[in-house]
């Protein structure tokens, strides 16, 4: 019915995934072998320490109180307190989201800004020269390791031409987008290729559609044609391909992260499982999966603000 | 050792403001009151030191990351502290020290102190401080059991009575857990102190980003050496590769453990090089007791002549550590130098072997931290020696706690583990090592000797040095003798450094505060 029918029903499907995650998050952790006494104590781990930290941390407690524990402060905004960081988990978590949300957004942005012009280029003039090299470049670059070209683009542009920090998030918007372009190039490089590829495919779909060789019988001209007809049709495809993968982004950007320094979310993730910081490992995870649920639900709601057809189906 | 709060939440960010306004106030006839430093002609006044690991917290009682403790250091003193070589204590707060003559009573003499904050620093500081980190769960109160009071009869007079002798207070009372916080502060403001702590070290905080940076300002009121630097900028850096590129392009003047395989590449960077610092670290394979072929004295020796310690040193360190001998670390009081590591000899091992009942060998497995590049060589080459007298191993890498994990739990088999001194005295390392009852089970090879035990026990209670030497010198042979476990080598600290830095040490336990004080960066 409504374009937008769908959007109370997937918000309790959200919820539904929240509280799986919960289950899923919760018990998992507790299955993996050490402990935070462990982190803590190291090589001068003896019981009786260990009992302690335990004790000061509530692992004590059977297993479900301590899960029913964590849904209580939960449901009150409470991630629980980190050991590890001596903090709330919400604070830890919130210190952290900043750079990984700057470095999705900014390399989403320079991803497209790459990948818009040459695919619909290279689906424009198939096998022209833009086409040729750009499919070449990003064969290549797709074959790249992350965290390679992150090195590779350290040295090339900040060791030798110092141009660019090695590390570090700057201050101020300017100060962000400075530090974090090399990190966010990297990532938009391998995003760009898929975007490409699907781009040039979806071009090359619509100049074939009848729709095209109507618009161009009645004498619009083909710079509106492809404005206004071709370019729309096919940026709508990449819609849903671009979302999906911002979604793996996010929690993708670990690798990054750790070449660039940047002490964002992907980092603060494999950091706490490492040091069996249950709260934080809860909490992050809960966090990645709500957004990659909600950026899901994002772009199938801008499909449907483009193209009403697909609110139509979906919608029922 | 375990590896950036971004100043995002308005919280954190009145908080870094609040310490930098304050570091300001405090610092208003000193000239490094700001987080960036002109450079001024004859060189640099901030040094920038980049470490794999975030901190922790800069709350004595509750580190446990070694990057974390070695910089918090910098920032609060010790009734007493170790001397750079780490084979003795020296003054710190304390200027001098009587111990009555039955042993039970220490009676501390402070100097005048004060915080970075200006206040003075009181005996009653020391004490609070000290029963702070002993209450702290989990934490090191174990070492003070003996303690029986802490009192500050006068502001420069602190006194600890005990309930029997016990040799090794002086060096406990030396230890990172034991730094001297004010008392009115941390009482009213409890953990959020530790935001923006004052201690009386040579430097103080200025801002405070754990996962990103940390910047330290030099204490105008520290009672010690004035320090030549005025700053020290500490970043988070736990990419190694990435570590290396901030030194060769000079973002960085000194790294922390730069990669063993690039070390021949940082020193033949010209203006650099790779400074190796000898470490109480000790790496060794224990062998469970709970596997039938460990119950055997033989088995274990005979694992001890098949590995060829040279070879894995040259394999796994590049050459960079020396091959094992005493399961106590190379750099410390009381370390037996009369044991020599075992002698390479595979037709020996096979005798014992036979004598044993396995002239075939046997299969076991062996753990380790996947990650651990040298212990993941080493490994290899453990394997393949052993192969040559007939014992097949597997090796299993896990992940650093689930390896600990399953080791701890006796059912290891073998696994690869490393020892780092907390304290200057071997008292921690042996009853962690050799005591039956101390605890950790001799490092989880749940290996007992009765003798053993008793002399680390007996050790504890003795004070004359000479006869404390004979006992530990007696453990070490016996530990030797019965090879529990198999120390493979002393691994030093490795930190990459900018030759325009000078007179940058760091000290078998792993500080350099003490060098923070007197170098110096030049021009780069």
């Amino acid at each position: 019915m409504s374009r937008f029918g769908t959007l109370p029903r997937r918000l309790v499907h959200l919820v539904m995934i929240g509280f799986g995650i919960t289950l899923v998050t919760f018990f998992l952790l507790r299955l993996i072998p050490g402990d935070p006494a462990l982190a803590i104590l190291g090589s001068s781990y003896t019981h009786e320490r260990a009992t302690a930290i335990d004790l000061a941390l509530g692992l004590n407690k059977p297993i479900w109180t301590q899960y029913a524990l964590f849904m209580g402060r939960l449901f009150r905004g409470n991630l629980g307190y980190s050991f590890f960081y001596n903090q709330p988990a919400t604070t830890v978590i919130a210190a952290h989201l900043g750079p990984t949300v700057f470095l999705v957004i900014y390399s989403a942005v320079l991803a497209a800004a790459i990948s818009l012009p040459l695919g619909f280029i290279s689906g424009l003039r198939r096998g022209g020269i833009v086409d040729q090299a750009s499919r070449v470049f990003f064969t290549v670059s797709f074959a790249m390791p992350v965290f390679w070209l992150g090195i590779i683009m350290l040295i090339v542009f900040s060791v030798h031409l110092h141009a660019f920090p090695i590390s570090g998030f700057g201050s101020g918007f300017a100060g962000h987008l400075y530090y974090l372009f090399l990190p966010a190039l990297t990532i938009a490089v391998g995003f760009s290729t898929v975007l490409v590829r699907s781009l040039r495919a979806a071009t090359i779909a619509v100049l074939q559609a009848e729709f095209v060789d109507t618009a161009r019988m009645k004498g619009i001209s083909m710079a509106k044609v492809l404005r206004r007809h071709v370019f729309r049709n096919a940026v709508l495809a990449v819609i849903a391909v671009f979302g999906v993968n911002l979604a793996y982004l996010i929690s993708g950007t670990v690798l990054v992260e750790n070449v660039f320094s940047l002490p964002g979310l992907g980092s603060l993730l494999v950091n706490s499982v490492s040091y069996r910081d249950y709260p934080v490992v809860q909490g992050v995870t809960l966090l990645f999966a709500l957004l990659i649920v909600l950026i899901n639900l994002l772009s199938d709601v801008t499909q449907a603000a483009l193209d009403p057809r697909v609110g139509q189906e979906i919608g029922e | 050792m375990l590896r950036a709060t971004w100043p995002r939440t308005p919280g954190l960010r009145t908080l870094s403001l609040a310490a930098i306004t304050m570091a300001m106030a405090a610092a208003g006839c000193s000239s490094g009151g700001s987080g960036t430093t002109p450079i001024s002609t004859a060189g640099s006044s901030t040094l920038v030191i980049a470490n794999a690991v975030r901190v922790d917290t800069l709350d004595p009682e509750a580190n446990s990351v070694n990057e974390s403790i070695w910089m918090d250091q910098n920032l609060y003193s010790r009734l007493l502290q170790p001397n750079p070589t780490g084979t003795g204590l020296v003054p710190d707060l304390a200027t001098s020290w009587d111990i009555s003559t039955d042993g039970l009573t220490y009676t501390f003499h402070l100097r005048d102190a004060k915080f970075s904050d200006g206040s003075p620093l009181t005996a009653t500081d020391v004490v609070f401080s000290i029963e702070r980190s002993r209450a702290y769960k989990g934490g090191w109160g174990f070492l003070l059991t003996p303690v029986k009071t802490i009192t500050a009869p006068d502001p420069h007079t602190v006194v600890v009575t005990l309930s029997t002798k016990h040799a090794p207070l002086l060096a406990d009372l030396a230890m990172y857990a034991y730094s001297v916080v004010p008392k009115k502060l941390v009482q009213a403001q409890g953990k959020a102190f530790f935001q923006h702590p004052v201690g009386s070290g040579p430097f103080y905080v200025t801002s405070y980003k754990p996962d990103s940076e940390v910047d330290l300002a030099r204490n105008p009121h520290f009672y010690g050496t004035r320090p030549k630097i005025s700053n020290v900028h500490v970043l988070i850096v736990p990419d190694d590769n990435s570590r290396v590129l901030m030194l060769q392009s000079k973002k960085a003047d000194i790294i922390e453990n730069p990669p063993g395989n690039l070390i021949s590449q940082i020193n033949s960077t010209p203006g650099l090089h790779v400074e190796l610092f000898p470490s109480t670290r000790v790496d060794f394979i224990q062998l469970d007791e709970h596997f039938g072929p460990f119950k055997k004295l033989a088995v274990r020796q005979a694992l001890n002549y098949a590995i060829d310690r040279k070879t894995l040193v040259k394999l796994a360190y590049q050459g960079n550590a020396i091959p094992g001998a005493s399961f106590m670390p190379y750099k410390m009081q009381y370390y037996n130098s009369a044991i020599t590591p075992y002698p390479y000899d595979p037709a020996k091992a096979k005798k014992l072997l036979a004598s044993a009942g396995y002239p075939h060998g046997f299969k076991t497995f062996l753990i380790t931290v996947s990650g651990d590049v040298a212990g993941q060589a080493e490994a290899v080459v453990v394997k393949s020696e052993l192969a040559k007298v007939g014992i097949t191993v597997a090796i299993q890498s896990y992940e650093l706690l689930t390896a600990y994990a399953k080791e701890d739990g006796g059912h290891s088999q073998m696994g690869e583990r490393y020892w780092t001194n907390d304290i200057i005295d071997p008292d921690e390392v042996a009853t962690f090592g050799a005591d039956c009852k101390g605890g950790a089970n001799a490092f989880n090879s749940y290996w007992c000797s009765s003798l053993a035990s008793k002399l680390v026990n007996q050790a504890r209670l003795e004070l004359n040095p000479a006869k404390r030497q004979a006992l530990y010198s007696q453990v070490q042979q016996i530990v030797y003798q019965q090879s529990p476990f198999v120390v493979t080598d002393y691994s030093p600290y490795r930190y990459g450094v900018g030759n325009w830095v000078k007179g940058f040490h760091v000290t078998p336990l792993g500080n350099y505060d003490l060098s923070l004080e007197t170098l110096t960066v030049g021009q780069h």
